[in-house]
């Protein structure tokens, strides 16, 4: 457990899970020995009794907020009235980590509730860049910043996402937030190579990594794989994260689960298994998962 | 237009528009089509979308079934899309589209129980105040009673309504009896919804409670809202009704001479 207000606020290198309402109640009554906890920013905006449960929570765990909505890829300017929104939520968090996408959800005024897409162009990397810098500068803390789940490219991209994410992190300082599970259903939908691309990432800008699970689904007889967070993760995907943790050592790991949500012990027994392998990396010793 | 603006402006328009085909969108197919990459996003946020309405209106859901309440769903988002990433924000003018919905011109209750629906939403999610003590009270002097102001609480939303959406409401709650049958002709309500600890809950109001309630809402200060409750109902009485709003924690504040006191 940290001090309240501790100096050294960061996320310890091990396995931590997403914590979602339908859980809020079992943690504060079972304390379960989970080492951090993630929560969506965007869902503790508002008042009441979601914002009270998580000030009780923070006081007892390491706690991560992970942004949904900041858009830090539109081609329109920052939401200043969100940006301040989360300033307030991180002043009275104190988060160990604050996270966002390399994604846009936000045209024209509207909001489209996903992480949609950006081609990798200079020009989004200049737009991606600057966006962080500002997010950054209102916000007084260092981003991470998460790979998407693609399902498609765009014919005029031109710079490979891992060196895109690399580019990013040496303008802005940003670290990334690495979502193995989210490399597998790019490689699967859009032929991304997941071993190069953990290759081309340097293991210094990686803060976080992320691991969920998937379905597979049928689009017009192809298998396409969408990135529901509704089950367990996928043996390929404990694959790749073994190999992510051969490059990068041991980086705080989350559990991430949204749709199908079951009972808290088995997003707990699935942090457990990714906290043996992270053992096993800071002890030195080569992991390789089943 | 920047490249980058014109590609979002153009899947802004597959996501919502009507044509999801995209041909502005220079997309690699990579063995399968364009647009049924395409259909992947907009798929996603129109279910995401809808599946937030029903949690946030599954009475009128529930009146018109699932069915139904998709499809108005889907032309409420198609024109109305959320402005703000913070959804418990979004629907708010969901019961005002229904007004204008024609397929649903026949339940004319419809409007009025999404509106219900949408404070007791909103009151789920409003800011945390911390109510007034009474006994603050005590320290004003009498003559100066008639001139204070009240801050009420964020979560209060007060509402009228010429059909009965109080009972239509409890009604169709999973422990109802079945076998109720709300008269639509029977009185309509004038009702007070809030958050009283964690719990969202509404009463009814009697029409003088209702306009003082909502004269203190306005900011009119204790004694002219007094006097508009008596107009309403000259058997109101101003104890009872300040007692009733300080046992639903429904004031946060109050204001004399501009200093305000909580």
């Amino acid at each position: 457990m940290r001090p309240r207000d501790g100096g050294a606020r960061q996320l310890p290198a091990r396995a931590g899970i997403g914590l979602r309402a339908p859980h809020v109640a079992a943690v504060l009554a079972e304390r379960p020995p989970v080492a951090w906890l993630e929560v969506h920013a965007e869902n503790y905006m508002g008042g009441g009794p979601a914002l009270r449960a998580l000030d009780r929570i923070r006081a007892d765990y390491p706690v991560s907020l992970h942004g949904v909505g900041l858009s830090l890829g539109t081609a329109d300017g920052l939401d200043t009235r969100h940006l301040d929104r989360l300033r307030r939520l991180i002043e009275r968090v104190e988060p160990a980590a604050v996270s966002e996408h390399l994604a846009w959800s936000i045209s024209g005024g509207a909001y489209l509730n996903h992480l949609l897409p950006l081609p990798l162009t200079e020009e989004s990397l200049a737009v991606m860049s600057r966006h962080v810098d500002e997010a950054q500068a209102r916000l007084g803390r260092r981003l991470l910043i998460e790979n998407p789940s693609s399902y498609l490219r765009f014919t005029h991209s031109t710079v490979p996402e891992p060196v895109f994410l690399a580019e990013l992190a040496r303008r802005t300082g940003c670290s990334v937030l690495c979502d193995v599970n989210n490399l597998y259903v790019s490689q699967q939908n859009v032929g991304l190579d997941p071993v190069r691309y953990l290759a081309a990432l340097p293991p210094a800008i990686v803060g976080e990594i992320h691991l969920a699970g998937h379905a597979v689904n049928d689009a017009d007889g192809h298998a396409i794989l969408i990135d529901d967070h509704g089950s367990p993760v996928a043996n390929a995907v404990w694959r790749l994260y073994a190999l992510a943790l051969q490059r990068f050592g041991p980086v705080p790991t989350l559990i991430e689960w949204d749709t199908n949500l079951p009972g808290l012990e088995v997003l707990l027994g699935e942090a457990a298994e990714a906290e043996r392998l992270l053992e096993r990396i800071a002890r030195g010793a080569h992991v390789c998962a089943a | 237009m920047s490249a980058l603006r014109e590609t979002q402006a153009a899947f802004r328009a597959a996501l919502l528009g009507d044509d999801p085909s995209a041909t502005a969108i220079d997309i690699r197919g990579d063995g399968l089509a364009p647009a049924a990459r395409l259909a992947i996003y907009r798929h996603h946020v129109g279910e995401t979308l809808t599946e937030l309405l029903k949690d946030v209106y599954p009475v009128v859901c529930r009146l018109v079934d699932a069915r139904f309440f998709a499809y108005a769903a889907d032309r409420f988002i198609a024109a109305h899309p959320p402005t703000s990433p913070c959804l418990f924000e979004y629907g708010d003018t969901f019961a005002d589209f229904l007004e204008r919905f024609a397929p649903c011109r026949h339940l004319p209750y419809l409007p009025d129980v999404a509106r219900l629906e949408w404070a007791m939403s909103r009151a789920h999610h409003a800011d945390d105040l911390t109510p007034l003590d009474p006994r603050l009270l005590g320290e004003v002097s009498g003559d100066d009673l008639e001139r204070l102001t009240f801050r009420v609480h964020p979560s209060v939303a007060l509402l009228t309504s010429r059909w009965a959406v109080d009972r239509i409401w409890r009604a169709n709650q999973a422990d109802a009896d079945p076998n109720t049958t709300v008269h639509l002709d029977g009185p309509a309500a004038s009702l007070q919804v809030w958050r009283h600890d964690d719990d969202v809950v509404f009463r009814a109001l009697s029409a003088a409670a209702f306009a003082f309630h909502r004269a203190l809402a306005e900011g009119r200060a204790l004694g002219t809202a007094a006097r508009i409750a008596a107009a309403v109902d000259p058997r109101f009485d101003l104890a009872t009704s300040l007692r009733e709003l300080f046992h639903d924690d429904a004031l946060v504040a109050f204001t004399l001479d501009k200093e305000e006191c909580s």
